[in-house]
Protein backbone atom coordinates (compact mmCIF):
# COMPACT_ATOMS: atom_id res chain seq x y z
CA UNK A 1 0.00 0.00 0.00
CA UNK A 2 1.47 3.44 -1.12
CA UNK A 3 2.15 6.42 1.59
CA UNK A 4 -0.61 9.01 1.77
CA UNK A 5 0.35 11.76 0.15
CA UNK A 6 1.93 14.74 2.38
CA UNK A 7 -0.21 16.69 3.91
CA UNK A 8 1.33 20.13 3.17
CA UNK A 9 0.28 19.44 -0.01
CA UNK A 10 0.93 23.47 -2.06
CA UNK A 11 -2.66 25.03 -2.97
CA UNK A 12 -2.39 26.72 -6.32
CA UNK A 13 -2.88 30.12 -4.74
CA UNK A 14 -0.03 29.67 -2.78
CA UNK A 15 2.04 29.24 -5.93
CA UNK A 16 0.97 32.04 -7.86
CA UNK A 17 3.34 34.94 -8.33
CA UNK A 18 2.55 38.91 -7.25
CA UNK A 19 1.41 39.98 -10.60
CA UNK A 20 -1.53 37.44 -11.30
CA UNK A 21 -2.62 38.02 -7.75
CA UNK A 22 -2.54 42.01 -7.99
CA UNK A 23 -4.52 41.22 -11.57
CA UNK A 24 -7.10 39.03 -9.73
CA UNK A 25 -7.53 41.33 -6.83
CA UNK A 26 -7.97 44.07 -9.01
CA UNK A 27 -10.53 42.20 -10.63
CA UNK A 28 -12.53 41.36 -7.56
CA UNK A 29 -12.33 44.89 -6.69
CA UNK A 30 -13.67 46.78 -9.85
CA UNK A 31 -16.21 43.48 -9.83
CA UNK A 32 -17.19 44.40 -6.36
CA UNK A 33 -17.22 48.26 -7.27
CA UNK A 34 -19.52 48.05 -9.97
CA UNK A 35 -21.34 45.68 -8.22
CA UNK A 36 -22.23 48.67 -6.15
CA UNK A 37 -23.76 51.17 -8.20
CA UNK A 38 -26.92 48.85 -8.73
CA UNK A 39 -29.38 49.48 -6.28
CA UNK A 40 -28.90 47.39 -3.20
CA UNK A 41 -32.17 46.77 -1.73
CA UNK A 42 -32.95 43.50 -0.34
CA UNK A 43 -36.15 42.87 1.17
CA UNK A 44 -36.80 46.20 1.83
CA UNK A 45 -33.33 46.34 3.75
CA UNK A 46 -30.34 48.59 2.62
CA UNK A 47 -26.93 46.92 2.10
CA UNK A 48 -23.86 48.97 3.48
CA UNK A 49 -21.64 48.27 0.39
CA UNK A 50 -17.92 47.81 1.17
CA UNK A 51 -15.05 50.24 -0.30
CA UNK A 52 -13.74 47.93 -2.45
CA UNK A 53 -10.75 49.70 -3.24
CA UNK A 54 -9.50 50.23 0.15
CA UNK A 55 -9.07 46.07 0.51
CA UNK A 56 -6.42 46.49 -2.31
CA UNK A 57 -4.92 49.56 -0.39
CA UNK A 58 -4.29 47.53 2.94
CA UNK A 59 -3.66 44.06 1.05
CA UNK A 60 -1.47 44.91 -0.81
CA UNK A 61 0.66 47.54 0.93
CA UNK A 62 1.26 45.01 3.79
CA UNK A 63 4.71 43.74 1.40
CA UNK A 64 6.05 46.70 0.85
CA UNK A 65 5.62 49.87 -1.80
CA UNK A 66 4.97 49.19 -5.70
CA UNK A 67 4.33 51.07 -8.78
CA UNK A 68 2.11 49.25 -10.23
CA UNK A 69 -0.52 48.84 -6.77
CA UNK A 70 -0.24 52.84 -6.80
CA UNK A 71 -1.37 53.05 -10.28
CA UNK A 72 -4.22 50.39 -9.72
CA UNK A 73 -5.28 52.39 -6.51
CA UNK A 74 -5.58 56.00 -8.81
CA UNK A 75 -7.13 54.26 -11.09
CA UNK A 76 -10.01 52.91 -9.29
CA UNK A 77 -9.66 56.45 -7.06
CA UNK A 78 -10.56 58.26 -9.83
CA UNK A 79 -13.31 56.10 -10.59
CA UNK A 80 -14.82 55.95 -6.90
CA UNK A 81 -14.63 60.13 -7.17
CA UNK A 82 -16.75 60.28 -10.31
CA UNK A 83 -19.10 57.34 -8.83
CA UNK A 84 -19.49 59.01 -5.81
CA UNK A 85 -19.90 62.44 -7.24
CA UNK A 86 -16.86 63.94 -4.85
CA UNK A 87 -14.41 66.47 -6.28
CA UNK A 88 -11.72 64.52 -8.34
CA UNK A 89 -8.37 63.43 -6.16
CA UNK A 90 -10.06 62.57 -2.83
CA UNK A 91 -10.37 58.86 -3.10
CA UNK A 92 -7.22 58.62 -4.60
CA UNK A 93 -5.86 60.65 -1.52
CA UNK A 94 -7.19 58.19 0.42
CA UNK A 95 -6.16 54.92 -1.33
CA UNK A 96 -2.61 56.28 -1.50
CA UNK A 97 -2.49 57.39 1.68
CA UNK A 98 -3.96 53.90 2.72
CA UNK A 99 -1.58 52.02 1.11
CA UNK A 100 1.32 53.97 2.44
CA UNK A 101 0.21 53.59 6.08
CA UNK A 102 -0.56 49.42 4.96
CA UNK A 103 3.30 49.80 4.21
CA UNK A 104 4.83 51.45 6.69
CA UNK A 105 2.91 49.58 9.37
CA UNK A 106 4.67 45.99 7.59
CA UNK A 107 8.17 47.78 7.85
CA UNK A 108 7.98 48.39 10.97
CA UNK A 109 6.08 45.15 12.71
CA UNK A 110 5.88 41.84 11.07
CA UNK A 111 2.27 41.60 10.00
CA UNK A 112 2.55 38.32 8.65
CA UNK A 113 3.36 36.42 11.96
CA UNK A 114 2.23 38.36 14.39
CA UNK A 115 -1.23 37.44 15.19
CA UNK A 116 -2.30 40.52 17.11
CA UNK A 117 -0.73 42.77 14.99
CA UNK A 118 -2.00 41.01 11.86
CA UNK A 119 -5.71 41.96 13.32
CA UNK A 120 -4.89 45.38 15.00
CA UNK A 121 -3.36 46.77 11.75
CA UNK A 122 -6.26 46.41 9.29
CA UNK A 123 -8.45 47.91 11.98
CA UNK A 124 -6.92 50.64 12.29
CA UNK A 125 -5.76 51.18 8.76
CA UNK A 126 -9.84 51.04 7.71
CA UNK A 127 -10.81 52.93 11.13
CA UNK A 128 -8.25 55.63 9.80
CA UNK A 129 -9.30 56.17 6.40
CA UNK A 130 -13.17 55.88 7.23
CA UNK A 131 -12.18 58.75 9.35
CA UNK A 132 -10.18 60.75 7.00
CA UNK A 133 -13.01 60.39 4.56
CA UNK A 134 -15.34 61.94 6.99
CA UNK A 135 -13.63 65.16 7.28
CA UNK A 136 -12.71 65.06 3.65
CA UNK A 137 -16.07 64.76 2.98
CA UNK A 138 -17.32 67.11 5.70
CA UNK A 139 -15.01 69.94 4.50
CA UNK A 140 -15.59 69.89 1.20
CA UNK A 141 -19.44 69.56 1.46
CA UNK A 142 -19.35 72.45 4.20
CA UNK A 143 -21.22 70.21 6.40
CA UNK A 144 -21.11 67.24 8.83
CA UNK A 145 -21.69 64.12 6.59
CA UNK A 146 -23.58 61.47 7.90
CA UNK A 147 -21.43 59.07 9.85
CA UNK A 148 -24.00 56.12 10.16
CA UNK A 149 -23.34 54.77 6.62
CA UNK A 150 -19.61 55.24 6.69
CA UNK A 151 -19.71 53.18 9.92
CA UNK A 152 -21.85 50.30 8.21
CA UNK A 153 -19.98 50.71 4.86
CA UNK A 154 -16.39 50.46 7.44
CA UNK A 155 -18.04 47.03 8.97
CA UNK A 156 -18.86 45.94 5.94
CA UNK A 157 -15.40 46.39 4.35
CA UNK A 158 -13.81 45.11 7.40
CA UNK A 159 -15.59 41.95 8.10
CA UNK A 160 -15.27 41.18 4.12
CA UNK A 161 -11.54 41.53 4.36
CA UNK A 162 -11.07 39.24 6.83
CA UNK A 163 -12.56 36.77 5.22
CA UNK A 164 -11.45 37.43 1.75
CA UNK A 165 -7.64 38.83 2.78
CA UNK A 166 -5.63 36.11 0.92
CA UNK A 167 -6.88 37.40 -2.55
CA UNK A 168 -4.85 41.03 -1.61
CA UNK A 169 -1.86 38.80 -0.40
CA UNK A 170 1.01 39.92 -2.93
CA UNK A 171 2.64 36.97 -1.56
CA UNK A 172 5.96 39.06 -1.68
CA UNK A 173 7.93 41.88 -1.67
CA UNK A 174 8.68 44.04 -4.89
CA UNK A 175 11.66 42.68 -6.25
CA UNK A 176 12.08 39.53 -4.65
CA UNK A 177 12.48 36.22 -6.08
CA UNK A 178 10.34 33.34 -5.59
CA UNK A 179 11.67 31.26 -2.46
CA UNK A 180 13.14 34.61 -0.89
CA UNK A 181 9.70 35.23 1.07
CA UNK A 182 10.59 34.69 4.58
CA UNK B 1 8.15 42.14 17.16
CA UNK B 2 10.06 44.65 15.82
CA UNK B 3 10.79 44.17 12.29
CA UNK B 4 13.70 44.44 10.45
CA UNK B 5 13.02 43.76 6.90
CA UNK B 6 12.68 40.33 5.31
CA UNK B 7 16.29 39.32 4.72
CA UNK B 8 16.67 40.41 8.25
CA UNK B 9 19.05 43.82 8.05
CA UNK B 10 17.29 46.81 7.87
CA UNK B 11 17.30 48.89 4.33
CA UNK B 12 19.91 51.84 4.57
CA UNK B 13 18.65 53.47 1.83
CA UNK B 14 15.09 55.35 1.31
CA UNK B 15 13.47 53.76 -1.16
CA UNK B 16 12.21 55.97 -4.15
CA UNK B 17 8.79 54.43 -3.74
CA UNK B 18 8.15 56.48 -1.10
CA UNK B 19 8.80 59.60 -2.95
CA UNK B 20 6.86 58.27 -5.78
CA UNK B 21 3.91 57.75 -3.43
CA UNK B 22 4.51 61.13 -2.36
CA UNK B 23 4.04 62.84 -5.94
CA UNK B 24 1.07 61.01 -5.94
CA UNK B 25 -0.59 62.00 -2.62
CA UNK B 26 0.77 65.41 -3.31
CA UNK B 27 -0.57 65.45 -6.82
CA UNK B 28 -3.83 64.48 -5.82
CA UNK B 29 -4.53 66.75 -2.81
CA UNK B 30 -3.86 69.44 -5.25
CA UNK B 31 -6.06 68.35 -7.75
CA UNK B 32 -8.80 68.77 -5.07
CA UNK B 33 -7.68 71.85 -3.74
CA UNK B 34 -7.40 73.69 -7.55
CA UNK B 35 -11.38 72.22 -7.75
CA UNK B 36 -12.05 74.64 -5.29
CA UNK B 37 -12.34 77.02 -8.20
CA UNK B 38 -15.17 76.97 -10.30
CA UNK B 39 -13.16 77.01 -13.36
CA UNK B 40 -11.09 74.12 -12.75
CA UNK B 41 -13.95 72.15 -11.64
CA UNK B 42 -16.12 72.83 -14.71
CA UNK B 43 -13.31 71.50 -16.85
CA UNK B 44 -13.11 68.29 -15.24
CA UNK B 45 -17.35 68.00 -15.60
CA UNK B 46 -17.20 66.28 -19.17
CA UNK B 47 -14.73 63.97 -18.18
CA UNK B 48 -17.78 62.94 -15.44
CA UNK B 49 -20.43 62.87 -17.87
CA UNK B 50 -18.66 60.52 -20.47
CA UNK B 51 -17.98 58.38 -17.53
CA UNK B 52 -20.89 58.94 -16.21
CA UNK B 53 -22.29 57.76 -19.96
CA UNK B 54 -19.87 54.83 -19.95
CA UNK B 55 -21.46 53.34 -16.52
CA UNK B 56 -25.11 54.40 -16.48
CA UNK B 57 -26.32 55.38 -20.00
CA UNK B 58 -25.58 51.98 -21.71
CA UNK B 59 -26.73 48.59 -21.98
CA UNK B 60 -24.62 45.88 -21.39
CA UNK B 61 -24.25 43.49 -24.85
CA UNK B 62 -25.99 40.09 -24.25
CA UNK B 63 -24.76 37.75 -26.90
CA UNK B 64 -26.91 34.99 -26.12
CA UNK B 65 -30.52 37.01 -25.62
CA UNK B 66 -29.73 38.77 -28.80
CA UNK B 67 -29.25 35.58 -31.00
CA UNK B 68 -32.54 34.20 -28.97
CA UNK B 69 -34.59 37.53 -29.57
CA UNK B 70 -34.98 37.63 -25.85
CA UNK B 71 -33.30 41.04 -25.65
CA UNK B 72 -35.85 42.14 -27.68
CA UNK B 73 -38.99 40.68 -26.12
CA UNK B 74 -37.31 42.22 -22.71
CA UNK B 75 -37.01 45.59 -24.45
CA UNK B 76 -40.68 45.80 -25.44
CA UNK B 77 -41.64 44.75 -22.14
CA UNK B 78 -39.74 47.36 -20.49
CA UNK B 79 -41.42 49.87 -22.61
CA UNK B 80 -44.37 48.93 -21.85
CA UNK B 81 -43.92 48.24 -17.87
CA UNK B 82 -42.24 52.28 -18.34
CA UNK B 83 -45.82 52.93 -20.16
CA UNK B 84 -47.83 51.50 -17.50
CA UNK B 85 -46.57 52.84 -14.97
CA UNK B 86 -47.01 56.30 -16.55
CA UNK B 87 -50.50 56.16 -17.54
CA UNK B 88 -51.38 54.45 -13.95
CA UNK B 89 -49.91 57.33 -12.31
CA UNK B 90 -52.08 59.80 -14.64
CA UNK B 91 -55.29 57.74 -14.14
CA UNK B 92 -55.36 58.23 -10.60
CA UNK B 93 -54.52 61.33 -10.48
CA UNK B 94 -56.69 62.23 -13.76
CA UNK B 95 -59.99 61.17 -12.26
CA UNK B 96 -59.50 62.91 -9.11
CA UNK B 97 -58.99 66.06 -10.86
CA UNK B 98 -60.61 66.15 -14.19
CA UNK B 99 -63.71 67.18 -13.21
CA UNK B 100 -62.48 69.79 -10.47
CA UNK B 101 -60.27 71.69 -13.24
CA UNK B 102 -62.89 71.61 -15.48
CA UNK B 103 -65.23 73.58 -13.03
CA UNK B 104 -62.61 75.73 -11.96
CA UNK B 105 -61.21 76.55 -15.54
CA UNK B 106 -64.49 77.60 -16.62
CA UNK B 107 -64.93 80.03 -13.62
CA UNK B 108 -61.78 81.40 -14.37
CA UNK B 109 -61.94 81.37 -17.94
CA UNK B 110 -58.13 79.90 -17.52
CA UNK B 111 -56.38 78.10 -20.37
CA UNK B 112 -55.32 75.18 -19.33
CA UNK B 113 -51.78 74.28 -19.18
CA UNK B 114 -49.88 72.43 -21.77
CA UNK B 115 -49.27 68.23 -20.72
CA UNK B 116 -46.11 68.21 -19.58
CA UNK B 117 -43.33 66.09 -21.76
CA UNK B 118 -41.26 63.53 -19.85
CA UNK B 119 -39.04 61.17 -20.04
CA UNK B 120 -39.12 57.71 -18.27
CA UNK B 121 -35.47 56.37 -17.49
CA UNK B 122 -33.66 53.35 -15.03
CA UNK B 123 -31.69 54.02 -12.24
CA UNK B 124 -28.78 52.72 -13.18
CA UNK B 125 -26.68 53.57 -10.53
CA UNK B 126 -26.80 55.04 -6.93
CA UNK B 127 -24.28 56.05 -4.49
CA UNK B 128 -25.07 56.28 -0.57
CA UNK B 129 -21.45 58.04 -0.04
CA UNK B 130 -20.19 60.74 1.76
CA UNK B 131 -20.63 63.09 -0.79
CA UNK B 132 -23.56 64.34 -2.51
CA UNK B 133 -26.41 62.45 -2.68
CA UNK B 134 -26.95 61.59 -6.42
CA UNK B 135 -28.65 58.74 -8.90
CA UNK B 136 -27.89 58.19 -12.31
CA UNK B 137 -30.15 57.72 -14.62
CA UNK B 138 -30.40 56.11 -18.09
CA UNK B 139 -31.00 59.10 -20.57
CA UNK B 140 -29.63 62.17 -21.39
CA UNK B 141 -29.65 64.56 -23.97
CA UNK B 142 -30.12 62.06 -27.03
CA UNK B 143 -33.11 61.27 -25.23
CA UNK B 144 -34.40 64.80 -24.81
CA UNK B 145 -33.72 65.48 -20.95
CA UNK B 146 -33.04 69.25 -20.39
CA UNK B 147 -30.74 70.59 -18.46
CA UNK B 148 -32.39 71.28 -14.80
CA UNK B 149 -34.81 68.98 -15.30
CA UNK B 150 -36.96 67.67 -12.61
CA UNK B 151 -37.07 63.83 -11.62
CA UNK B 152 -40.50 62.33 -10.23
CA UNK B 153 -40.88 58.72 -9.12
CA UNK B 154 -44.35 57.00 -8.26
CA UNK B 155 -44.00 58.70 -4.75
CA UNK B 156 -43.56 62.19 -6.09
CA UNK B 157 -40.23 64.66 -6.36
CA UNK B 158 -37.58 62.41 -6.19
CA UNK B 159 -34.89 65.67 -7.07
CA UNK B 160 -33.20 67.72 -10.10
CA UNK B 161 -30.98 66.53 -12.73
CA UNK B 162 -27.21 68.48 -12.26
CA UNK B 163 -25.45 66.58 -14.60
CA UNK B 164 -26.28 65.78 -18.62
CA UNK B 165 -24.63 63.61 -19.99
CA UNK B 166 -25.54 62.32 -23.93
CA UNK B 167 -27.10 59.24 -22.55
CA UNK B 168 -26.99 59.76 -18.64
CA UNK B 169 -28.51 62.17 -16.20
CA UNK B 170 -27.23 62.76 -12.93
CA UNK B 171 -29.41 63.66 -10.71
CA UNK B 172 -29.13 65.18 -7.11
CA UNK B 173 -31.69 63.54 -4.60
CA UNK B 174 -33.84 66.13 -2.40
CA UNK B 175 -32.67 63.97 0.81
CA UNK B 176 -29.56 65.65 -0.05
CA UNK B 177 -28.05 68.52 2.37
CA UNK B 178 -27.61 70.62 -0.07
CA UNK B 179 -30.60 70.47 -2.51
CA UNK B 180 -33.28 73.23 -1.50
CA UNK B 181 -36.67 72.56 -2.63
CA UNK B 182 -39.27 75.96 -2.39
CA UNK B 183 -42.33 73.64 -0.24
CA UNK B 184 -45.55 74.75 0.74
CA UNK B 185 -48.08 72.72 3.02
CA UNK B 186 -51.20 71.38 1.16
CA UNK B 187 -53.63 72.62 3.50
CA UNK B 188 -52.07 75.22 5.52
CA UNK B 189 -50.18 77.36 2.56
CA UNK B 190 -47.39 77.75 4.71
CA UNK B 191 -44.38 78.38 3.15
CA UNK B 192 -40.67 76.74 3.66
CA UNK B 193 -37.62 75.60 2.34
CA UNK B 194 -36.68 72.09 1.99
CA UNK B 195 -33.48 69.93 2.62
CA UNK B 196 -32.05 66.82 3.14
CA UNK B 197 -31.75 66.04 7.11
CA UNK B 198 -28.86 63.38 8.06
CA UNK B 199 -31.56 60.85 9.84
CA UNK B 200 -33.41 60.29 5.84
CA UNK B 201 -36.29 62.99 7.02
CA UNK B 202 -36.15 66.52 5.47
CA UNK B 203 -35.92 69.59 7.58
CA UNK B 204 -37.64 72.66 6.87
CA UNK B 205 -36.03 76.72 7.18
CA UNK B 206 -37.46 80.04 6.52
CA UNK B 207 -40.41 79.14 7.97
CA UNK B 208 -42.83 82.01 8.91
CA UNK B 209 -42.74 83.01 12.39
CA UNK B 210 -47.09 83.17 12.79
CA UNK B 211 -48.39 80.68 10.98
CA UNK B 212 -47.61 76.58 11.29
CA UNK B 213 -48.00 73.50 9.24
CA UNK B 214 -51.50 70.94 10.24
CA UNK B 215 -49.70 67.42 11.28
CA UNK B 216 -49.60 65.26 8.60
CA UNK B 217 -50.20 67.35 5.97
CA UNK B 218 -48.76 66.83 2.57
CA UNK B 219 -46.01 68.64 1.53
CA UNK B 220 -45.91 70.14 -2.39
CA UNK B 221 -43.32 72.17 -4.42
CA UNK B 222 -44.58 76.13 -4.05
CA UNK B 223 -42.35 76.76 -7.12
CA UNK B 224 -41.11 79.83 -5.83
CA UNK B 225 -37.85 80.30 -7.72
CA UNK B 226 -38.79 78.79 -10.50
CA UNK B 227 -36.83 75.69 -10.42
CA UNK B 228 -39.48 73.42 -9.73
CA UNK B 229 -43.17 73.30 -10.79
CA UNK B 230 -45.88 73.70 -8.27
CA UNK B 231 -47.91 71.41 -6.75
CA UNK B 232 -45.68 68.37 -6.74
CA UNK B 233 -45.46 66.02 -3.76
CA UNK B 234 -42.92 66.18 -1.84
CA UNK B 235 -43.78 64.04 1.28
CA UNK B 236 -45.60 64.59 4.44
CA UNK B 237 -44.92 67.01 7.62
CA UNK B 238 -44.48 65.63 10.91
CA UNK B 239 -43.89 67.03 14.13
CA UNK B 240 -40.07 65.72 15.77
CA UNK B 241 -39.01 67.31 19.24
CA UNK B 242 -39.82 70.97 18.20
CA UNK B 243 -39.05 70.88 14.49
CA UNK B 244 -41.03 70.53 11.75
CA UNK B 245 -39.58 67.50 9.43
CA UNK B 246 -40.82 66.63 6.33
CA UNK B 247 -41.02 62.01 5.80
CA UNK B 248 -40.09 62.01 1.68
CA UNK B 249 -43.20 60.46 -0.28
CA UNK B 250 -40.48 59.63 -2.92
CA UNK B 251 -38.47 56.60 -0.95
CA UNK B 252 -41.49 54.80 -0.19
CA UNK B 253 -42.19 54.47 -3.87
CA UNK B 254 -39.37 53.78 -5.17
CA UNK B 255 -39.42 51.19 -8.29
CA UNK B 256 -36.26 52.08 -10.15
CA UNK B 257 -37.37 54.38 -12.45
CA UNK B 258 -37.33 58.42 -12.71
CA UNK B 259 -39.63 60.32 -14.87
CA UNK B 260 -38.17 63.81 -16.06
CA UNK B 261 -40.13 66.56 -17.10
CA UNK B 262 -38.53 69.64 -18.14
CA UNK B 263 -38.55 72.32 -15.40
CA UNK B 264 -40.52 75.14 -15.82
CA UNK B 265 -39.98 77.66 -18.32
CA UNK B 266 -40.44 81.02 -17.11
CA UNK B 267 -40.32 83.55 -20.24
CA UNK B 268 -39.10 87.04 -19.79
CA UNK B 269 -41.70 89.72 -20.40
CA UNK B 270 -41.96 91.00 -23.95
CA UNK B 271 -40.93 95.03 -23.93
CA UNK B 272 -43.82 96.81 -26.02
CA UNK B 273 -42.87 99.76 -28.16
CA UNK B 274 -43.95 102.61 -26.40
CA UNK B 275 -45.51 105.34 -28.91
CA UNK B 276 -44.73 108.70 -28.18
CA UNK B 277 -48.28 110.98 -27.90
CA UNK B 278 -48.88 112.87 -30.38
CA UNK B 279 -48.03 116.92 -29.28
CA UNK B 280 -51.83 118.53 -28.86
CA UNK B 281 -52.71 121.05 -31.06
CA UNK B 282 -52.34 124.54 -29.07
CA UNK B 283 -56.20 126.57 -29.19
CA UNK B 284 -54.47 129.45 -30.85
CA UNK B 285 -53.42 126.91 -33.98
CA UNK B 286 -56.94 125.42 -33.82
CA UNK B 287 -58.83 129.17 -34.00
CA UNK B 288 -56.46 129.91 -36.90
CA UNK B 289 -57.42 126.76 -38.72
Amino acid sequence: MSRSAPRNKKTLWSQTGPTPRLLFGAFAIATIGLLGLTPREFFGFSIAWPYAALWGAVGWGRVGLSLRPMILLILFGLVQDVTFHAPLGCFVILNLLAYGASAAIADMFDVMNEPLVAILSPVLLFSGAFLLLWLMASTLEDHPVRVLPLFASLLTTGLAYAVFQKVFDLGRRPGELAGQAG
Amino acid sequence: MARLGRSGTKSQKRSPKRLILGVFIFAAIALVLAQSAPQVRTFFNPVRTTVGDQLGGKEGFNAWAWITGQAERERRIKELEAEVRNLSRYKAAAISMAERLEAYEEILNLMGEPPARGVTARVTAENDGPFAQTILANAGRAQGVEPGAIALNEGGLVGRVIQLGEYSSRILLITDFNSRVPVMGEVSGVRAILYGGRDGLGSLTDLPERDDFIEGERILTSAEGGAFPRGLIVGEVRKVGADWRVKFSMAERDGGYVQMIPPPEIRKPVELEVETPAIAASPAQGARQ
